[in-house]
């Protein structure tokens, strides 16, 4: 798991160092955010295309 | 030095060394982009080319989010079949493997090049489809086959332990069937439910030519995805680093980056020559043969003899042509770019040219050797794995909806009506 510079900003030891990287449930929440960012897209882009049929008859 | 230091110092540069290698293999890849957005833009009409565009460029937008999400844990949870294997957490998105680590100087350069083959084989699709699929229909169909379908089919017969490779001896180190079949085989599923452009077909069933605003624009990019195709055929080979004595290919079994590029090459001016011939001078055909030179050759690329090599890509060259017509002529599909010829027939003669010619090679540890059922059988599977998919949830959005963007939006141009802007302006 996560093991930042300590104190002493030392890097002996590191090794994942990313953020939230020692917070499971941190990385749990961000991958469904982006899941669903994804998904959102996808479906607002498909009721944008159905508003443009309409606006195109 | 002393030893220990020399040990750290040589597995220090042969990993750096294995990173950096899949790094440009990755950074070449995106080049193969170029080519498809450049080759597709060209075949559209005038009126619909940024929607192309667009559509194209989200496609490689989403698979890179997508194939981190669950792309690459399907790849190596899946070997087995439909039952994934206890990766005790590795691969998943929150695993910490899937982020910046420094004891892992692999896992992020592989996932990249495999993200990269994922956008590969969505853009395969997305040519077929282009001036009359909805754009949000081709994004969402674009992640199914680039984050989830063609790579169970690696899972199953592009990694070492998949049970095509295990069962059967399945050879194919570039990708031919999880690839170009998988993509070919998905597209032709799409186009059956998605039907023509409005004025490709005739009342008596006769066809029209609907032809692109450019077609320099399209050849252009073809050559240029085929600069970018030196990554994709280099990240097939493996650089164990400091596990393994040298390179080997996605099997195991030893390869060389020599053997996959006298193949390659040949290959893919086999491809071209034979095309040229056979098309009579038409160079969009020219460069498409060339690539189809390739993925006849792809199973094999590290065992032929490149003269055959040569031999096969002619072959290619010149079957893509006739086999276009027929798929066009029997199913009256509206493949604008012979994505269904070129990728999905190559594909799968290029997993029977390894059983038909070089049946018996070894490979490594307890995998079968070559043969001829084995290929035949693996390539039914991954034509199966791209067909039924592709058929079956474009029918599901086409009773939706959700799939075709409607006639009269076609007519008046998917760039002015959806998009408001316009490719071209006097």
């Amino acid at each position: 798991m996560n093991t930042w510079p300590g104190p002493a900003n030392s890097w002996e030891g590191v090794d994942a160092y990313f953020t939230w990287a020692d917070s499971p449930g941190m990385l749990v929440l961000i991958t469904l955010v982006m899941a669903c960012v994804c998904l959102g897209i996808i479906i607002s882009a498909a009721r944008h295309e159905s508003e443009t049929d309409k606006n195109t008859k | 030095m002393t030893l220990e230091e020399l040990t750290i110092f040589a597995t220090t540069q042969a990993n750096v060394g294995m990173e950096a290698y899949y790094w440009w293999c990755t950074a070449l890849m995106v080049i193969i982009h170029v080519g498809f957005l450049m080759y597709e833009v060209g075949a559209t009409r005038m009126q619909n080319a940024v929607s192309s565009g667009v559509k194209n460029l989200l496609a490689f937008a989403f698979m890179i989010p997508t194939f981190w999400l669950f792309g690459w844990w399907i790849y190596l949870a899946f070997p087995g079949g439909f039952v994934p294997i206890d990766l005790e957490g590795y691969g998943a998105p929150w695993n910490v493997s899937m982020g910046p680590m420094l004891s892992d100087q692999a896992t992020g350069v592989f996932w990249a090049a495999f993200t990269l083959f994922a956008c590969t084989t969505a853009s395969i699709f997305s040519g077929s489809v282009i001036e009359r699929i909805r754009i949000s229909a081709f994004v969402f169909l674009a992640v199914i086959l680039g984050s989830v379908v063609w790579i169970l089919g690696a899972s199953w017969g592009w990694h070492p332990d998949g049970w095509l490779v295990t069962r059967f001896g399945f050879h194919d180190v570039a990708a031919a069937g999880c690839v170009h079949t998988i993509a070919g085989l998905f597209a032709f599923g799409v186009l059956l439910n998605l039907g023509p452009r409005i004025g490709k077909y005739n009342e008596d069933g006769t066809a029209n030519e609907l032809e692109g605003h450019s077609l320099v624009l399209s050849f252009v990019g073809l050559l240029t995805l085929i600069v970018g195709f030196f990554g994709f055929v280099g990240g097939c080979l493996i650089w164990g680093a400091s596990d393994f004595g040298g390179w080997t290919n996605i099997y195991g079994a030893p390869a060389t980056l020599s053997s996959f590029v006298f193949n390659m090459l040949m290959g893919l001016s086999g491809g071209m020559i034979g095309a040229f011939w056979y098309s009579r001078g038409n160079p969009f055909w020219m460069m498409s043969g060339g690539l189809a030179g390739i993925f006849i050759c792809a199973g094999g690329l590290d065992i032929w003899y490149p003269g055959f090599a040569f031999l096969l890509g002619i072959v290619a060259g010149i079957v893509i042509i006739p086999a276009n017509n027929w798929l066009h002529s029997t199913f009256k599909i509206d493949d604008c770019v012979g994505a269904v010829s070129i990728h999905g027939v190559c594909g799968i003669l290029g997993m029977l040219a390894v059983g038909l010619f070089a049946a018996g090679y070894p490979a490594a540890g307890d995998i079968p050797p070559t043969n001829f059922m084995g290929q035949l059988i693996s390539a039914a599977v991954m034509a199966l794995v791209g067909f039924i998919p592709g058929y079956g949830i474009s029918a599901i959005m086409k009773a939706a909806g959700w799939l075709r963007v409607p006639d009269h939006v076609q007519k008046a141009g998917i760039d002015k009506a959806e998009l408001g802007l316009q490719a071209y302006h006097n």
